[in-house]
């Protein structure tokens, strides 16, 4: 399974774009649990966001696709994108 | 005193029909805004300085039929009206649920936590500065209460208004630094609150960029205000400091110099502000570019400044507050209109001298038409 994570806005305002092909790592089974967990949660559609916070979308296998921001994201939202990107630990 | 109020008595004049407003609809705000009826009742009013202001009004009104800009004569005598600062700092302790557990209330000694005495501090700084510069009370002028959540996530490398408080992040200490260390940070992000309890510009687009450029200008006239500095002194950085030494970049934005704030991979390259319309970018992303096309805007601030000299809170930022809440500026109002409402206001406070000269010029200079 191929998850991108594409942030943009933010106080600084320059995105941030990842990608993880799960197949062959050691968390692959918890990444995709995780991806299509989101993908399954999130409704569709665009996310409106507050000022300076983060918007995210997330595309798995370049076919499902969904947008989310920060505040109140879910802890599956939050997990999967820490991850992807490398950040939050 | 734990829980209880700063009150700083004061007399003061307000805006006829500025204060009990109604609370603003998500996303979109209503004060400030007079409709014509309300003023063709005032031009019919007893009282001949109401009615004088209201007719004055009304002729400006046509005069100007899209960028609308109510007069300081309409300003009318109130009554005292307190300043009242209530501050709460929350901790959420590196988790996704907000506001968290309070930590610091107004009047509370500082607490083991340097992270939340410094939001604290932070908050009654820009709290201080709308007073004593523009005689706002708190960012709604009607004394909010101001709260901030501290340690939201766990290494997050961002703050943000989220429409009632600033939420910060600790950053992750590899790139970014606490997000408290700067208070033109925490001065950007009330202002967030006071655009939209104003203005209301629509986070979108040009009017996006406008609402971003508006936080910068006044979160860097806070740091200014807190150093006693001239426009030819201050350094017109936002987020001085929050780069660790590891990253090339000494802040977020320039004011004086946009696009050269930063030029480092991990920030995902170089800073992308452009100093005029040139410049400007249609980005899919962050809103339209929001937070590049800003760079437009807070440079012709800073030239206006720079032109005016002293203490740019003084007349270049009464120009920009007077801009924003006069009334008269549509929440979807492009450069071009924000441009020209500046002019306007800048003639109707000081007259067709310096500062008006200024404003045209720098609007010019970074290639925005102020004078249509």
């Amino acid at each position: 399974m191929r998850i991108r994570v594409i942030r943009s806005g933010g106080l600084l305002g320059m995105p941030r774009r990842a990608e993880v092909d799960t197949s062959g790592l050691p968390d692959s089974a918890e990444l995709e649990r995780l991806a299509l967990e989101v993908v399954t949660e999130t409704p569709s559609g665009a996310a409106p966001g507050v000022p300076d916070g983060y918007q995210y979308i997330v595309t798995v296998d370049d076919r499902r696709s969904v947008q989310f921001a920060d505040p109140g994201l879910s802890d599956a939202q939050r997990e999967l994108v820490e991850r992807v990107l490398g950040e939050g630990a | 005193m734990p829980g209880a109020s700063t009150v700083f008595s004061m007399y003061t004049t307000q805006i006829a029909g500025g204060r009990n407003r109604p609370e603003p609809a998500a996303g979109r705000c209503l004060c400030g805004i007079l409709p014509p009826y309300i003023l063709d009742r005032l031009a019919e009013a007893d009282d001949p300085r109401v009615r004088e202001a209201a007719q004055r009004t009304l002729e400006i009104d046509t005069e100007f039929r899209e960028n609308r800009l109510a007069v300081p004569s309409l300003a009318a005598p109130a009554p005292a009206v307190d300043f009242i600062l209530k501050r709460t700092v929350y901790d959420a302790h590196h988790g996704l649920a907000l506001p968290g557990d309070v930590v610091r209330n107004e009047g509370a000694d500082p607490v083991t936590d340097g992270t939340a005495n410094r939001a604290y501090d932070s908050l009654g700084l820009t709290f201080a500065f709308y007073k004593e510069a523009y005689n706002r009370h708190s960012i709604d002028d009607a004394n909010l209460p101001l709260d901030a959540s501290v340690h939201y996530r766990r290494s997050f490398n961002n703050a943000f208004w989220d429409g009632e408080r600033m939420v910060f992040g600790d950053g992750d200490g590899l790139v970014f630094n606490d997000f408290t260390i700067s208070h033109d940070i925490v001065g950007h992000e009330l202002t967030h609150g006071v655009t939209q309890y104003t203005v209301g510009l629509v986070y979108e687009g040009q009017s996006g960029a406008l609402n971003e450029s508006i936080s910068d200008v006044f979160g860097s006239l806070v740091k200014q205000y807190a150093r006693r500095q001239t426009a030819e002194e201050a350094d017109w950085l936002i987020g001085a400091g929050i780069f660790t030494p590891a990253v090339h970049g000494q802040a977020l934005r320039s004011m004086k110099a946009p696009g050269t704030a930063f030029n480092d991979p991990r920030l995902g390259g170089k800073d992308p502000q452009p100093d005029n319309m040139g410049g400007y970018v249609d980005d899919p992303l962050d809103h339209g570019g929001v937070h590049t096309n800003s760079g437009i805007p807070n440079h012709a601030f800073y030239l206006v400044a720079s032109a005016i000299g002293g203490f740019a809170w003084e007349r270049a930022g009464q120009i920009w507050y007077d801009t924003i809440t006069s009334g008269g500026l549509s929440p979807n109002a492009d450069f071009k209109d924000f441009a020209r409402a500046t002019v306007v206001a800048a003639q109707s406070r000081y007259g067709k001298g310096p500062e008006h000269e200024a404003v045209l010029k720098a609007w010019s200079q970074v290639g925005v038409n102020g004078n249509g």
